[in-house]
Formats: structure tokens, sequence, C-alpha cells
């Protein structure tokens, strides 16, 4: 396979992961929001946290209130991380290969696409923000959907499952991050309605409230969350499962070589979940955790970048 | 007169280069009044060399490194044996050949503008401009008693005295027009010009780039890269003209590419890739004349920058 | 189905399947009665399916000018072209004949020149082209095949000849649209197809590949062909993907490639592969940034060097233009009495080079009469149709070709053959109606030449339009190639 190709899959399955989780976060802040009287005086603060994007967001916005919120994250052409920039730039790597991959999948990331052209650019102008969320978060899933149905299990899948992973194993990195130090709790509000309410926020963001449920019932201790988050290997979108798939699929890429692969240590961010528990983690410390579960992943992600995907 | 000519090419990156391809027109060409003795390209660092001859029958090199480099040196020595013999005793000398009037030459224009059609119209940095034609029609149009081979003459004579001799006037890329804007320009510049005044009279003429090796009297740092002209005469045929130097070309001058005009024989073209924007080009350029074996002393350096 | 054909007056253009309205041609007779007795809804609906069968194939063209991502449908007509087998034969040893004249001219020109020498065509024009490159002097390759893939472009006349329009030498296009015409075919008329015997289209990838094995210089391992594209906003792109799918090849872009110690590979992600042979779809012009336009990202630095050091060959050579100038074009006959010692099989449209004063005064005499043909333009840009210009067109092409009359030629305007074509709009029921055609068959140049049976028949499908260019409302129909028996009802 050429490397352009194998950059073109690989970027465009991140952007198209990296804009479900930011339509998953501002959905589900929305939400909460809608529910809890604002407190605090920005209550966007923490989602601009976790993707990182506070400097951007202060550049464009002076307040992050709730239209100028989703507009950023949703609506902004000039944040690259928006989901119409992510949506425009996942379609932009898959439209020279758009005859080499199923033609479904063209289609559906084609349609997103040039639907998102005609979104308005204020958040003011949707005419429902929970339906529009609504209506994204299915349109991801039919894309997923289509990518597993459709998609011979060949190199090119390979890069597409890595670039998804890579980018949902930092995702749910972050967002635990940003819980865990930022709306971390003062005491008088550990297990109180709040509390509860924004460790089930979290756990729906990544869409596994119903998972951690089944496993722990109603008991919403910081533990026990971030075990489901990082460590729990069944659970889709933990950082766990993240990294097992991410290796797998790395080690199924260089296995094709007939040569010798070059070498990539894709074990290192699993090595490091795996040596490790919910416990230990916290207590050494979880933001030094975190920020080097990231740093490994990224690392990784760069290792790979130079050994398949650079074209200079 | 035996020359030994030197000439290396240094590019400074200001960020390694690399995949860089050249294609280098150094090497002087061998020919009864010129010959080349040896010629011998190196690089630094070392690079696939492919030799082969273009369209014009000039000697090309395709350099290419692929690896990371800081530096490129690129360097062609070589040794000409110039035969006095065949070139003019004066300045001026009037090549051999019948005396033939422009109103006969124009007569079999056709069969020529077939045989040298490349020579002959516009082209790149001979544009057949409204302001050439001008400058032209009011200096020097041909009359049909006019001998060619004087014609040619007072031409490259014209253009010298009409013209300023200023280093560093213009660039690699400047056209006639500029020259005839500025009044000033550098040999190439005079070599253009005078290319174009004789194709709008009608004679093929071709573009030189070679070397001029200075007089022993003269002081170090004497432009040596240098550029001329040939113009087909009736009977002579292709014949060295230097504007520059308002003369015929001598046994000075050592010739290494021609073309239509600049465009078709620059010593080094290519292109690299990097990460940096900046590179810095540094010419050298050591001519010595070896008139007996073992006298080899260097009378002509120059050094430019760019 | 009703035939709609204009009563028959001296002076028409031919129509291919009815010599005259409800008398089909021999060949033609079973087609037609089946088409005849087709309920006229019934062959609408044939081609809408056709319609939605290129959509989901994806068999798009992009449009010069369109806005990104707008990829249309090359309109397709599901009235198939016939052609008689003793027909085509003829054509076929006719374009072979011609492409190794072709080829014979490219080698000359651009070696020794005899054919200056001698006088038979001006040096000046060749070498002044703008389609001559200076550096394909010195690079020869494999038995001279500059051309390996050539499209003729035929027209037929009022008198059923075939005629040569023009060549296609560069980086022709179409023959994606014959093989895809082809699968929707098999699945509208399959009983029709077997019945006549159809001759087939399908072994032209693989015809293509080994031909360009056979170009490759170091014949004694598999050679590795890619085919380079300028990419996805190039109009012809689809044929590029089609192409490299069907032979199972590498579609490259120049930023895929590189060339290192004058050999040419491309960057796959476990390391460089070396590329022996080169289809590339990409002009002269953009192929190499250190010999052609410097500014241009399409190709790859130091491919021609590559190519000189005869470790990498390129289908078709560097230079081809040269032949395919439609000024060269007068003089092709010649060409072929001077290299191959033969009459031409295939006569060519009549052309006048305005560079030549009594041709020039000839047809500025009148000028409404000719088509006008700018030298180096290809797609029918520029073109200027005389009996269809107006006052003002007229006197701009007429002052232009003052201006630089060796810039352009004229041909006298063919009466296109007819052909009867499915119309759906306006009013009425969908009926036939005879509609212009031309034919572009696509030749292989390997060591045993071959002709794909038929081409792309382009149909003009605006009512007495001459103008079949897919850029310019052209659509295209199945051209079928059948055994005379089979063909009588």
């Amino acid at each position: 396979m050429l490397r352009r190709i194998a950059d073109h899959l690989f970027w465009a399955a991140r952007y198209l992961e990296r804009a479900q989780w930011r339509a998953r976060l501002v959905d589900v802040n929305y939400n909460l929001l809608l529910e809890v009287p604002p407190r605090a005086a920005d209550p966007w603060q923490p989602i601009l946290a976790i993707t990182g994007e506070i400097e951007t967001f202060g550049a464009h916005y002076s307040q992050a209130d709730e239209r100028s919120a989703v507009t950023f994250f949703a609506l902004e052409a000039k944040n690259p991380s928006s989901i119409r920039s992510c949506l425009e730039t996942a379609r932009f790597n898959l439209h020279s290969l758009r005859h080499q991959i199923p033609s479904e999948l063209w289609l559906e990331v084609n349609r997103l696409y040039l639907e998102s052209l005609s979104w308005p650019k204020d958040a003011l102008a949707l005419p429902s923000v929970p339906g529009f969320f609504a209506t994204l978060r299915e349109r991801f899933y039919l894309i997923g959907g289509v990518i597993q149905a459709t998609m011979a299990r060949d190199g090119a899948y390979d890069f597409v499952e890595a670039g998804t992973m890579v980018e949902c194993a930092d995702n749910v990195a972050r967002l635990l991050d940003v819980k865990y130090h930022y709306l971390l709790p003062r005491p008088e509000d550990v297990g109180g309605a709040v509390d509860v309410r924004q460790w089930m926020a979290l756990l729906r963001s990544a869409s596994c409230l119903e998972t951690f449920r089944q496993i722990y019932g109603n008991a919403f201790r910081p533990a026990r969350v971030v075990e489901l988050l990082l460590f729990n290997s069944a659970v889709p979108r933990s950082a766990r499962f993240c990294v097992d798939r991410l290796a797998a699929a790395i080690r199924r890429i260089s296995s094709r070589d007939g040569e010798s692969a070059p070498e990539l240590s894709p074990e290192r961010p699993v090595d490091l979940l795996a040596k490790s528990s919910a416990a230990q983690a916290m207590a050494s410390g979880l933001h030094e955790f975190l920020l080097n579960f990231q740093r490994e992943c990224a690392a990784l992600a760069t290792r790979m970048t130079a050994a398949y995907m650079t074209i200079d | 007169m035996r020359l030994r000519i030197r000439h290396q090419t240094r590019f400074n990156y200001e960020r390694p280069a690399y995949d860089s391809h050249n294609e280098v027109r150094l090497c002087p060409w061998d020919s009864a009044d010129q010959r080349r003795i040896n010629f011998e390209l190196t690089t630094f660092p070392r690079a696939a060399i492919l030799p082969y001859t273009d369209f014009f029958g000039n000697r090309c090199h395709s350099i290419s490194v692929t690896d990371r480099h800081h530096v490129l040196t690129i360097t062609a020595e070589s040794t000409v044996e110039i035969n006095a013999a065949h070139r003019p005793s004066a300045p001026n000398e009037r090549p051999p050949g019948p005396e033939v009037p422009f109103s006969r030459f124009l007569s079999d224009d056709a069969a020529r503008a077939n045989q040298f059609c490349e020579f002959m119209s516009s082209s790149r940095y001979v544009p057949f401009s409204e302001r050439l034609r001008k400058f032209f029609w009011n200096g020097v149009r041909p009359r049909g008693n006019d001998d060619v081979a004087d014609y040619v003459m007072r031409v490259v004579a014209f253009v010298h005295d009409q013209f300023h001799y200023e280093p560093a006037s213009t660039h690699v890329y400047s056209s006639v027009n500029d020259i005839l804007k500025s009044g000033a320009g550098v040999c190439q510049d005079f070599a253009h010009l005078t290319i174009g005044l004789l194709r709008l009279a009608g004679v093929p003429a071709r573009y030189v780039s070679g070397y001029l090796a200075p007089h022993e009297q003269t002081q170090l740092g004497e432009q040596a890269s240098h550029a001329w002209l040939e113009a087909w005469l009736p009977g002579a045929g292709w014949t060295g003209y230097d504007p520059t130097h308002r003369c015929r070309t001598d046994e000075r001058h050592v010739g290494m590419a021609i073309g239509r005009d600049y465009g078709d024989v620059p010593p080094i073209r290519g292109c690299y890739r990097s990460d940096g924007r900046k590179s810095m080009m540094r010419v050298s350029l050591d001519i010595e004349r070896r008139d007996e074996a073992d006298d080899t002393a260097v009378v002509g350096r120059c050094h430019s920058q760019q | 189905m009703q035939y709609r054909q204009a009563p028959a007056i001296a002076g028409l253009p031919m129509n291919e399947m009815f010599e005259t309205a409800g008398n089909p041609r021999p060949e033609c007779a079973r087609v037609a009665s089946y088409l005849l007795t087709m309920d006229s809804r019934r062959l609408l609906e044939l081609g809408a399916r056709a319609h939605l069968m290129f959509q989901e194939m994806g068999v798009t063209f992009n449009h010069y000018g369109d806005a990104e991502g707008t990829e249309r449908i090359f309109p397709f007509d599901p009235v198939p072209r016939i052609i008689p087998a003793s027909v085509w034969e003829p054509i076929e040893a006719g374009l072979i004949q011609r492409v190794r004249a072709l080829n014979a001219f490219l080698a000359d020109v651009y070696g020794e020149g005899v054919i200056f020498k001698e006088g038979l065509i001006p040096r000046e024009m060749v070498v002044g082209s703008a389609q001559f490159r200076h550096a394909a002097v010195g690079i020869r390759p494999r038995d001279d095949r500059f051309v390996s893939i050539a499209g003729i472009d035929l027209v037929r006349g009022a008198d059923g000849r075939f005629l040569v329009l023009e060549d296609n030498l560069r980086t022709p296009s179409g023959v994606s649209y014959v093989l895809q015409n082809r699968v929707v075919m098999r699945r509208l008329f399959p009983e029709l197809l077997r019945a006549l015997e159809v001759r087939s289209v399908e072994q032209y990838p693989a015809d293509l590949l080994a031909c360009l094995k056979e170009l490759a210089p170091n014949p004694e391992r598999d050679p590795v062909v890619a085919i380079l594209t300028p990419g996805p906003y190039n109009s012809a792109f689809y044929e590029h993907v089609f192409l490299s799918q069907q032979m199972g090849v590498e579609l490259v872009e120049g930023r895929d490639l590189i060339c290192a110690d004058h050999k040419l590979f491309m960057k796959t992600i476990y390391g460089l592969r070396r590329v022996d042979v080169l289809y590339r779809r990409v002009d002269d012009d953009y192929l190499d940034p250190v010999v052609f336009r410097p500014d241009s990202l399409l190709g790859v630095a130091g491919l021609t060097a590559a190519i000189r050091a005869g470790n990498v060959a390129v289908a078709n050579a560097i230079g081809t233009g040269v032949a395919d100038d439609k000024a060269t074009f007068a003089y092709t006959p010649a060409m072929i009495r001077f290299y191959l010692n033969e009459e031409p099989l295939l006569p060519i449209v009549e052309t006048y080079l305005l560079r030549d004063p009594d041709q020039r005064e000839v047809v500025l005499k009148d000028l409404d009469r000719y088509v006008i043909k700018p030298t180096g333009a290809s797609g029918g840009y520029g073109v200027i149709i005389g009996p269809k210009a107006s006052d003002a067109e007229l006197a701009q092409a007429r002052a232009r070709i003052m201006r630089d009359p060796a810039g352009y030629i004229a041909q006298p305007v063919v009466q296109l053959s007819v052909h009867p074509t499915l119309m759906a709009e306006g009013e009425g029921a969908p009926c036939l109606a005879p509609r212009h055609v031309d034919l572009r068959p696509f030749v292989l140049m390997g060591a045993r030449p071959r002709v794909l049976a038929g081409g792309l028949t382009r149909v003009a499908l605006r009512e007495g339009s001459l103008i079949v260019n897919s850029s310019q409302g052209g659509g295209s129909k199945d051209t079928w190639v059948v055994e005379e028996g089979c063909s009588v009802a």
C-alpha cells in the first residue's frame, strides 16, 4: 500500500472519531446543564479543558456560554477541531481514495459533509440543539457500522482502526483527567447529587453508563469509573480496549511485511495499563498517570507515522 | 594554448536538502578549434551521475542525491587546448567566406528558416517584443547591399557601444527587454540582445555559455564565467562573437554549451526538497594557463556569491 | 417504439442503422426490429436503469471549471451502434498501420530527422511545435514504441467511408467508458448481445498491462507497473482508478514517487518499491520539474534522467504530442508512404494548413464552410464551426488566424453520420431520433498490436449538433462489432 493512502485512511479515521467525541461531549454537557442551574460562571470551561482548546476558544469568543460553546465545538469553521472542520478534513482525506474504499463509506461521509455545508454558522440558528446532536450520533454510528460491515480486513482497515483507536484513547484519557482534576469535588460535594450527575455524564460521554451500572450498580466511586474507562479491556472506548486494538492493528500491518518490520513497540501503552490498576494509578497520582499514558499513545502514533506514512 | 579549468559550485542549505536533482552543462565542447583533453565531474556528497547529450549536442550530466545533506558541491575540472589557428588574429577580423549581400542572403531564407528554425525565431529570453523590434528598425536594420559578415560585426559593435556593462544590473532571468529598458546589463544580456537583433535581420544566431580565460596581465577577479553568441554566416558557418568585448571569439573563449538562449544552457539547473527555505550558492572558478607542461601558474580566479 | 427520421434528401448525413426510414440496413436488421417492437416506455426504463448503474459504479468525469465535488455521469444512450465485422476489420488494419507510421515519425524527428532531409515535412513546423520536446532527444523507447496507447478519432462521411479526424497520442482517455458501457449493456440486452456474437472488449485491461510490461527496460524480473494520475480533480480521474483496479496495479500521484540513483520508486508503507513502467496520465509539461515546468507538483523530479538511464519506461513516451499536433496531421498520409512504403488504408479528413499562404487564401475566402481548429489544443477547446458561427465569431477567428496562421488548421465540415438515439425529452412519447456520432477506437501498440473491438462512440445529444466531446454536452453509446451472418433477422 502507498504511504499516502495509509496516511489518508489514518487521518480520515482520526477526524471522524474526533468529530464523534466532540458531538458526544457537547451533547452530554448540554443535557447536564439543562437540569443543573448554572453554578459555575463558565459551565463549558471543563469541556474546553478536555479538548485542550481554551486558548483557541478564547481567541474567538469572550464568554464560554452555551451559544458560543456549541457554535465553537460544532459549527465553527475557524476551529480546526469543530465537528464541521473534522468532517471536512475526513472527507478531504477520503476524496482521492473514494473509488478504492467501499462506495457506501464514501457516500455516507460525503453525504454528511455535504449536509454540514448547510449547517448554520451560529448555534442560535439551530432548530433544536438536542435534535442536531441526536441526528449526528446516529450518522456517526452509521458510518462506524459501514466501516465494520463493508471494509475488507486488510491493510486499509488496519490504518482506519489504528487512527480510530489512537484518537479514542486520547479522548478518553482527557475526559477522565478533566473530571478528576477540574471538576473535582469540594469534599462536601462528594457523593452528593451534583457529583453523581457529573460522573453519570462523564460515563455517558464515553457511552458506557449502562455498562457501568451492569457491573457496579449505582455506586459511582471514582476508582470504579477509572477502572472501567481505563483498565477494562471489554468496554469499547476504554483506554485499554483502544490500545489493545491499536497494538493489534500495528502488529497486523508489520507482520504483512515480508522483510524486517520497523521497531515500533506497539505494546508500550498496553503495558502501561496492564502493569497498573485504578488503585495504583490513583495512589501515585492519576493526572500524572494519564499524562504519561497520553504521551505513550502520541509517541506510538508518531513512530507509526514515521514508519508507514510520512511521504518525504 | 592549453587551459586547465576548475569550476566549483557549492550550495549551503539552511536545513538539510534531500531528493535533489540537477542537470548540469559544465563540460567544454570538443571541436576542431577547441580540443577537450579531459573532463571530470565530481560531487560531494557522492551522487549518481548520468552523462548524456542534449538536443543541441551539449554534453550534459544528470546528478541525483537522495540522502539528506547540508552542503552540495559540484566540481567540474577540464583541460582544453585552444587551436589558435582556428581563431581570428584580430578582434574584428572578417571570417572566411565570400561576401554575400543581404539581398542575396535573404533570397534563400526559406531553406535556412527550415534548417535553423530554432535559432531564427523568438525564444524565452529573446522575445520579439515591440521594444526589440523598434530598436532594430531604428538602429541596426541591414541594407540590401550590406555584406552579411560585416553586418554581424556592426551589430556586435553597436550593442557594445550603446550599452553599459554593469555587473549585477540584471539577473539570470532577465530578457532582452530588461537591457533595452535599463541600458545596462552583463554578458548574458549583451548576448541575448545581439541574438535578437540578428534574428530579426534573418541571420541565425545562438547563445553560447562558456569561460573567458584572463589575459596573463589581468588582475585576479576579472569576470571569468562568460556568455556570447554564434551567428551563422554563408561560407563560414557558425562564427563566435563576443559583444561584451566587441570582438570575435578568440583563443581565450572556451565554449561549453549552445542553445536558443540562456534558458537552454544554464550551467546548473535543478530542484531539491528541504524543510528550510534558504540556501546559499557560491561559485569559484580557477583557470590556469599551461602554455608549457610545467608552467601551472594560476592567473585567474573568480568568486561570486549569490 | 417510433423512429422519427426526416424524409430522405440528397446530401443528408449517412444514417448508420436505416437506409431509409423504416428500412434498416441488413447488419442492423435484428437490432432495429428488436428496438422498434419494444414498448417505448420499456426502452426509457432501460435507459434509466443504465443511468443508475453508472451512478452506482461511480463512472464519472470531472468537468473543468466545475466546483469541487460535482462529478458528472457521462450521458449514456442505450441504443447500440452496430459495425459489421467486414467494415471493422479494414479499420483495424488501417489504425495499426497509422500508429506504426506515427511511431516511426517520432523516432525519426527525435533521432536523425530523415524526413526533414527528404523535405517531406517542414522541420520548422515540427521542431517549432509547442509539443516538440527537446528533452525527448536521445531517449529511445523499446522498439521505438513512443506511442503504446493511441485513441484515434474517426468520423463517417455521407458516403459511409470512415475518415480519420484526429489522432490522440498523449494521454487518450475514454476507454473506461467502453468497458463499463458493455457491462451495463450486458445487463440490459443479454439475449441480443449473445445472438449477435458481439466482439468482446473485456480483455483490454489484460492487453494493456501486457503491452506496458513489454516496455520494461529490465525484463528479467516481473516488471512493476504503476499509473500516474494528476489526482482526483482531473477530468479522467475515474478512468485512472478504473484501469488501476482492472490491471491490479498501483495508482500513484507525483508525491508517491521518488527518483534515486536514476531509478524510479514508489513510497509504500514497507519502504521504497521499484517501478519499471509508468503509465502516465500526466502531460509532459508536468512530468518532471527538473526538465519541464519547475513549479509542477504533479510529476516527479529526476524522472527524465531515470528514463534516459534506461531504468524506467513511461507510456506514452515524452514528446508524442508532436505527432498528434493538428498541423502534423495533414502530413500523416505522406508519413505512411514514406516510412512504411504502403498506401494509407484509412483516409483522413482533408486538412488545410493555414501557415501556407495558398491554403490560407482558399480557406479565408469561405471561412464559414470550414471547421477551424487550434493546432495545439485538444478536447474540442477553441474549435470554431464555420456554418454555425456568428459573423462576429467568424471575424474574430479570421483575426486570430491572421495574427498566428501557424496556430490553426481548417477542415471542411464533415457531415458526420447519424445513428438512432433514444430521445425522452420534449413533447410527445419517447422515440428514436438520428443524432451525429463519431468513434474513438483504442490501439495498443504492443509486440502484437491490438485494437479494442469497436471503441468509444460519442454522440452529440442535441439535435443537429456536431460536437461530441464529453466536455461539451456529448454522450456515449456502446459500439458493437458484429459478425455478419448473425445480424440478419
